[in-house]
C-alpha cells in the first residue's frame, strides 16, 4: 500500500479557540509528527476557501490522508467528508474531529490540560490515519416485486398501495377467502361502515365499468395487472438476500376453476355432505362445497376437502354449469422471486374456555365478540336475529364481560385495546336495531382512546345500554330456566350484583395469529414475550424489522384497529417501496471481514449476529468457516468481540487501528492525571460527549474517549491492554440494556465486562476499575458523574501497579 | 416509611400494589357476599391510599375467612388472603387485634393447639371411629416459640404506634 500523506487541518473559530487552547504549541506538535505532510490552521475547515484547501491538497496528490477539525456539534463533519470524497479520496481515508466541544470547552478551565489532550487526540488520529483502508462501495441488485403475506385489512391496503405504485406484488392468504378477521366483524368503528371494503386503484380507471371505489366484490382489485392474489396458500420457505428471495408457496387446491365459477349455487344445493359451519359460530351448518358469507372473497366456491366425498359422489361435478369443478386438483408448489417481504399476518382471538369461570365451553349461550358480529350480520346465520344458540330463541338480555384474558397476569398481560371499542359498536348495533334489548357491560375501564372513540360510549350510554364497573367472578347456568348469571361487583355502587342473561358475550383477548413462530424462523425475525412479531423500533420504524427488506405492519406486531392498521399497511409500503425503487441496494463495505486462516468451526459468531449475516461453509471435509454477507452485515462489530481466535475484523475498525489510536490517547498525560479511558459506541451510549458539550459544562481533560460503533465490538483484552497502557479506570459507555443499536450489543459487553472484572480480580487488580455506563443522550451528564467519582475514587485507592509481566 | 411500602416489605404483601380495582375478588368472596362490612377490594384500596388506621383499627382484615377463592380468581395474582395476613400481623403488633385471637395464640402456646380440644371434640371423634388426639410434643414446641419470642410478639406494643 501507498504511504500514508497525512494532512492535518486545524479550524480555529475565527480565532476564537485559541482563548483556550494553545494552537501554535499543537500546530508545531502535529507538524513534528511522522507522516504528517501538510498542517494548516484557518478558520473553519468545513466551507469555503478554507475548506478548498484541503481539497487542492488531495487533487495534487500532496496528501492521502485527511484529518480535519470543526466547530460544531451538528454534523460539520458530513460536509467536509463529501467534497473530499467529490475530490477524489476515498471517504474513509477522512477523519474529522471536534476539538472545541469535546476538548477546548469542557476543560476551559485548565488550559495547560487542554492543550495536552488535543494533542493527544490529533496525535490519535493521525496514528489512526496511518493504518486506514479505503472502502469499497457496494451495489446489490434488487427485484420490484413484493410478496405480502396475509389479505386482511393490512395486507389488503399494501397490496393496493404497491400495486399502485407499479410493483410486482403477490398477495398470499392461507383461507380460501381473504379478508382475515375484519371480513368476519361485519362493521368497522370508527367509520361504521363494512369491513370488507378496500380503496382499489381500479376506481380510477374509468374504462372498467360498474367499479366501485370500495366495495370489494366489484373494486375490480382482482383485474389489476401487477397484483397475483393466491388464496388457500402459505409459505414453505423462504431462500435468498434482501432484494432477491426466493419464496417456495404450497397453494392448496379448490378444487374449482377461479376464472369457471359463476356463483350460482347449484352445487352447494346438491351436496349431501353437511358440517358445522364454524366460521358462522356453529349457529348453521354448511355443506363440503360452501362459501363463508355471500361477499366473501374471492366470490368462487371451494370444497372442503376433510368432508367432501370427492369420487364416491361427485353430484356437484354433474351439476355445475360451465364444468368449473375438477375434483383431481392437486396442492400446487409455486416459486416466487421477490425483492421484499410484508408480514401482514394479523392476530386471533384468544381461546376463551382458558378463563375457566367464564364457562365458554360448557354453556352454548355464552359467546364470544367475534360469534356475536356474525349474529349482527344481516349475512350471518341468523340474518341479524340476536339469539340464544342453546334453543334458538331470541335473546333479550345481554352481559357483555370484557378483559377476558387481557390484562391478566395469567393470561395475556396486556391490554387488547380494541375490544372496549368492538363491543360499545356490538352494543349500539342491536340496541338500535332491537330497542327493548336490555345490554349491561361489565368493565374494568373502558378505553376508548381513538378520535371518534368516545363518541360510541356517549351513544351507548344515551341508548340506555347499562355499565357495570366490576369484572365479574363467574358465570353460572341454571338447567331449569336455561338462563345465565354474571356475579359481579359495581365497585362504584360497592354492591353484588347477579345480572341475568340470556346471552353472555365475552371479549377475548387478542394474540398472535398462530404460526407466528414458524413464519418468524422462516424470516429470520424475532417474536416478542406476546408471540408477536417485533418491529424494529416501535417509535421510529414501526413497520420495519432488523431484517433488511422485511416490512411488517397491521394485526402481526399487536392488536389494532382498522384505521392503525391502514395506516401501517402505507407505510410498510412506503419503506418497501423505497427499498426496492432504484433496483439497487448501496452499500459501503463497512463490513466484518473474516480470516479463513485462523476460523475454525466454533459457531459462536452465526450465532451473535443479531442480523443474520454469518453463516459457516464447508472448506473441506467436516471443516467449516465463517463466511459474512456484505449485504446483511450492519458493521457493528458484535462479531469481532466474541470471536475466541481474533479471526473476525471489522474494516474500518480494525484491531491495530483501535490499539493505535488507544496508545496514542493515553500517552501524553504529563498534566491530565489520574487517565481514565473511555470506550464509547457512536449511538446513544457514546453521545454522552455531546451532551456535556451542549449543557457547557467541564469535567476533566483526563478522561479519553475512544469511539466505537458499538460498545459489543470491545474484547476483554482490549480493556486489560488499556490498563496496560496507562489507563487508570476503564469506562464503557453504551446504550441502555433495551436501546442498544444493534440489538444485543451492550447485554453482551455486559457480560465481557462481567468477566473482564473476574480477570482483574484474579491479577490482583481492583474490579471497580472498570465501569459500565449506560445511557440515552438525555440522561449523558451523568458521565459527568461518572469522571468525578472517579478522581475521587482513584485518589482513594491509589495508582494503579501492573506487575511488568502482567 | 409508607403504609403500603410497610406491607409490600413484608412477607405476603409484596402483591398490594399489583391491584386494579376490578372487583373480581369480591364477587368471589363469600363473605362479601352476607355482610357488607368485608370487601376485600376496599381493603386493598385504603391499605394502597395509606388509609392505616382504618385498615389496622377497623374489623374488616378479621372477617376474611382465608378461602383463598379471590386469590384463585385475582386476574392481578395479588395474593389478597396473603396481604390481608400482613395487614393482620400488622394490626396484631400494634395490640389490635380480636380477644379471640390471643385466646388462640395462648392455647397455641399452651396446649400446643389453636383450637382446644374439649372432651366434646374428644366424643365426636370417638362417634366417628376416629383415634384419640396425641399428645402435642408441647414441651418442644415451647422452646421453639420462645426462641421466636412469640409470647412477646403477641403481648408488646407494636411498633407501628
Amino acid at each position: 500500500m501507498e504511504e500514508a500523506r497525512v494532512g492535518v487541518f486545524l479550524s480555529d473559530g475565527g480565532g476564537y479557540l485559541s482563548t483556550i487552547l494553545d494552537l501554535n504549541a499543537i500546530k508545531s506538535y502535529v507538524e513534528k509528527l511522522s507522516n504528517v505532510v501538510q498542517v494548516e490552521m484557518r478558520s473553519d475547515f468545513s466551507w469555503g476557501e478554507d475548506l478548498q484547501i484541503i481539497i487542492d491538497a488531495v487533487k495534487s496528490g500532496k496528501i492521502n490522508r485527511v484529518v480535519a477539525t470543526h466547530n460544531l456539534l451538528s454534523l460539520g463533519d458530513v460536509k467536509i467528508v463529501q467534497a473530499i470524497e467529490k475530490a477524489g479520496l476515498n471517504p474513509y481515508l477522512v477523519t474529522v474531529l471536534n476539538l472545541k466541544d469535546y476538548c477546548a470547552w469542557p476543560h476551559q478551565d485548565k488550559p495547560d490540560e487542554a492543550t495536552e489532550k488535543a494533542k493527544a487526540i490529533l496525535l490519535a488520529a493521525v496514528e489512526r490515519s496511518k493504518l486506514l483502508e479505503p472502502i469499497k462501495r457496494l451495489e446489490f441488485p434488487t427485484l420490484k416485486s413484493v410478496l405480502i403475506i396475509g389479505a386482511g385489512i393490512a395486507g389488503i391496503q399494501a397490496a393496493m398501495s404497491l400495486s399502485e405504485l407499479g410493483y410486482e406484488v403477490h398477495l398470499i392468504e392461507r383461507e380460501p377467502f381473504i379478508g382475515g378477521l375484519a371480513a368476519r366483524a361485519g362493521r368497522f368503528f370508527p367509520t361504521d361502515d363494512c369491513a370488507l371494503c378496500i380503496q382499489s386503484p381500479c376506481s380510477d380507471v374509468k374504462t372498467i365499468t360498474d367499479t366501485s371505489r370500495k366495495c370489494v366484490y366489484r373494486s375490480g382489485f382482482s383485474e389489476i395487472p401487477n397484483l397475483n392474489i393466491l388464496t388457500n396458500s402459505r409459505v414453505l420457505s423462504v431462500q435468498g438476500v434482501p432484494g432477491k428471495y426466493t419464496v417456495g408457496i404450497e397453494k392448496r387446491p379448490r378444487y374449482i376453476d377461479e376464472d369457471k365459477c359463476i356463483r350460482c349455487n347449484l352445487c352447494t344445493e346438491i351436496c349431501p355432505v353437511e358440517v358445522p359451519d364454524e366460521y358462522n359460530v356453529n349457529l348453521k351448518t354448511r355443506k363440503a362445497v360452501y362459501i363463508n358469507i355471500p361477499y366473501s372473497y374471492p366470490p368462487v366456491y371451494v370444497i372442503d376437502e376433510d368432508a367432501c366425498k370427492f369420487h364416491e359422489c361427485e353430484k356437484c361435478v354433474d351439476v355445475c354449469p360451465t364444468n368449473a369443478i375438477f375434483l383431481d386438483q392437486k396442492p400446487e408448489k409455486i416459486s416466487l422471486n421477490v425483492g421484499s417481504i410484508i408480514v401482514a399476518t394479523g392476530f386471533e382471538i384468544y381461546d376463551s374456555a382458558a378463563i375457566k369461570e367464564y364457562h365458554y365451553d360448557d354453556y352454548p349461550d355464552v359467546i364470544t365478540n367475534l360469534e356475536l358480529a356474525r349474529m349482527i350480520d344481516a349475512f350471518g346465520p341468523t340474518e341479524g336475529a340476536i339469539i340464544k344458540p342453546s334453543n334458538k330463541q331470541p335473546a333479550k338480555k345481554i352481559v357483555f364481560i370484557q378483559c377476558v384474558g387481557s390484562r391478566d397476569q395469567r393470561h395475556k398481560k396486556y391490554c387488547s385495546s380494541i375490544c372496549c371499542m368492538i363491543s360499545l359498536k356490538h352494543a349500539i348495533q342491536i340496541k338500535e336495531a332491537f330497542r327493548n334489548m336490555d345490554i349491561t357491560i361489565c368493565y374494568i375501564d373502558i378505553r376508548t382512546t381513538g378520535r371518534e372513540h368516545e363518541e360510541y360510549y356517549e351513544r351507548a350510554r344515551a341508548l340506555g345500554i347499562k355499565f357495570v364497573k366490576g369484572r365479574p367472578t363467574e358465570v353460572t347456568h341454571d338447567p331449569e330456566s336455561n338462563k345465565l348469571t354474571v356475579d359481579v361487583e359495581d365497585a362504584l355502587l360497592r354492591r353484588l350484583l347477579q345480572l341475568q342473561a340470556d346471552l353472555v358475550v365475552l371479549a377475548p383477548a387478542m394474540v398472535a395469529a398462530r404460526g407466528s413462530e414458524e413464519l418468524a424462523s422462516m424470516l429470520g425475525l424475532e417474536l416478542d414475550d406476546d408471540g408477536f412479531f417485533k418491529e424494529y423500533n416501535a417509535k421510529l420504524r414501526p413497520t420495519e424489522t432488523k431484517m433488511k427488506g422485511i416490512f411488517i405492519c397491521g394485526g402481526a406486531t399487536f392488536p389494532k384497529d382498522a384505521p392503525t392498521s391502514s395506516i401501517q399497511a402505507h407505510s410498510a409500503a412506503l419503506k418497501a417501496s423505497k427499498f426496492l425503487s432504484e433496483g439497487k441496494i448501496v452499500k459501503d463495505q463497512v463490513t466484518a471481514v473474516i480470516d479463513e486462516e485462523y476460523c475454525g468451526d466454533c459457531e459462536f459468531c452465526p450465532v451473535t449476529c443479531p442480523f443474520g449475516a454469518i453463516t459457516l461453509e464447508p472448506i473441506t471435509e467436516g471443516h467449516f468457516v465463517a463466511k459474512v454477507s456484505d449485504l446483511l452485515c450492519e458493521g457493528c462489530g458484535i462479531c469481532v468481540g466474541t470471536c475466541p481466535l481474533h479471526a473476525i475484523e471489522l474494516r474500518h475498525y480494525r484491531s491495530d487501528q483501535m490499539r493505535a489510536e488507544m496508545q496514542a490517547l493515553l500517552s501524553l498525560n504529563e498534566k491530565s492525571k489520574p487517565l481514565i479511558f473511555v470506550f464509547a459506541c457512536k449511538e446513544c451510549g457514546g453521545t454522552a460527549d455531546d451532551a456535556v458539550a451542549m449543557a457547557m459544562k467541564q469535567y476533566g481533560s483526563n478522561m479519553r474517549v475512544m469511539k466505537v460503533p458499538c460498545t459489543g465490538i470491545v474484547r476483554v483484552e482490549q480493556i486489560l491492554e488499556a490498563f496496560k497502557m496507562g489507563a487508570q479506570r476503564v469506562v464503557i459507555s453504551g446504550c441502555k440494556s433495551d436501546g442498544c443499536h444493534y440489538e444485543t450489543g451492550v447485554q453482551i459487553v455486559e457480560k465481557r465486562v462481567e468477566l473482564a472484572r473476574q480477570i482483574l480480580k484474579e491479577m490482583g487488580i481492583e474490579p471497580g476499575r472498570l465501569l459500565l455506563f449506560k445511557s440515552v443522550f438525555i440522561e449523558g451528564l451523568g458521565i459527568l458523574k461518572v469522571a468525578k467519582g472517579a478522581i475521587k475514587w482513584l485518589e482513594k485507592i491509589g495508582p494503579l501497579q501492573l506487575a511488568e509481566d502482567a | 416509611m409508607e403504609f403500603s411500602e410497610k406491607i409490600t416489605n413484608r412477607i405476603g404483601g409484596e402483591t398490594l400494589t399489583s391491584c386494579y380495582q376490578c372487583g373480581t375478588c369480591v364477587s368471589s368472596c363469600p363473605i362479601a357476599r352476607i355482610t357488607s362490612e368485608f370487601n376485600p377490594r376496599e381493603v386493598i384500596k385504603l391499605a394502597q391510599l395509606g388509609v392505616r388506621e382504618e385498615v389496622i383499627t377497623g374489623d374488616a382484615i378479621w372477617l376474611c375467612t382465608s378461602c383463598y377463592n379471590c386469590n384463585e380468581r385475582c386476574p392481578q395474582k395479588v395474593e389478597i388472603a396473603e396481604v390481608i395476613y400482613a395487614m393482620r400481623n400488622m394490626a396484631f403488633e400494634a395490640s389490635n387485634k380480636p380477644a379471640i385471637y390471643a385466646e388462640f395464640a395462648s392455647a397455641f402456646k399452651e396446649q400446643g393447639r389453636v383450637v382446644p380440644v374439649s372432651q366434646f371434640v374428644e366424643k365426636k371423634r370417638a362417634d366417628y371411629g376416629l383415634p384419640p388426639l396425641q399428645p402435642t410434643g408441647v414441651e418442644a414446641l415451647q422452646k421453639i416459640l420462645a426462641a421466636l419470642s412469640f409470647g412477646k410478639t403477641s403481648s408488646k406494643e407494636g411498633e407501628d404506634k
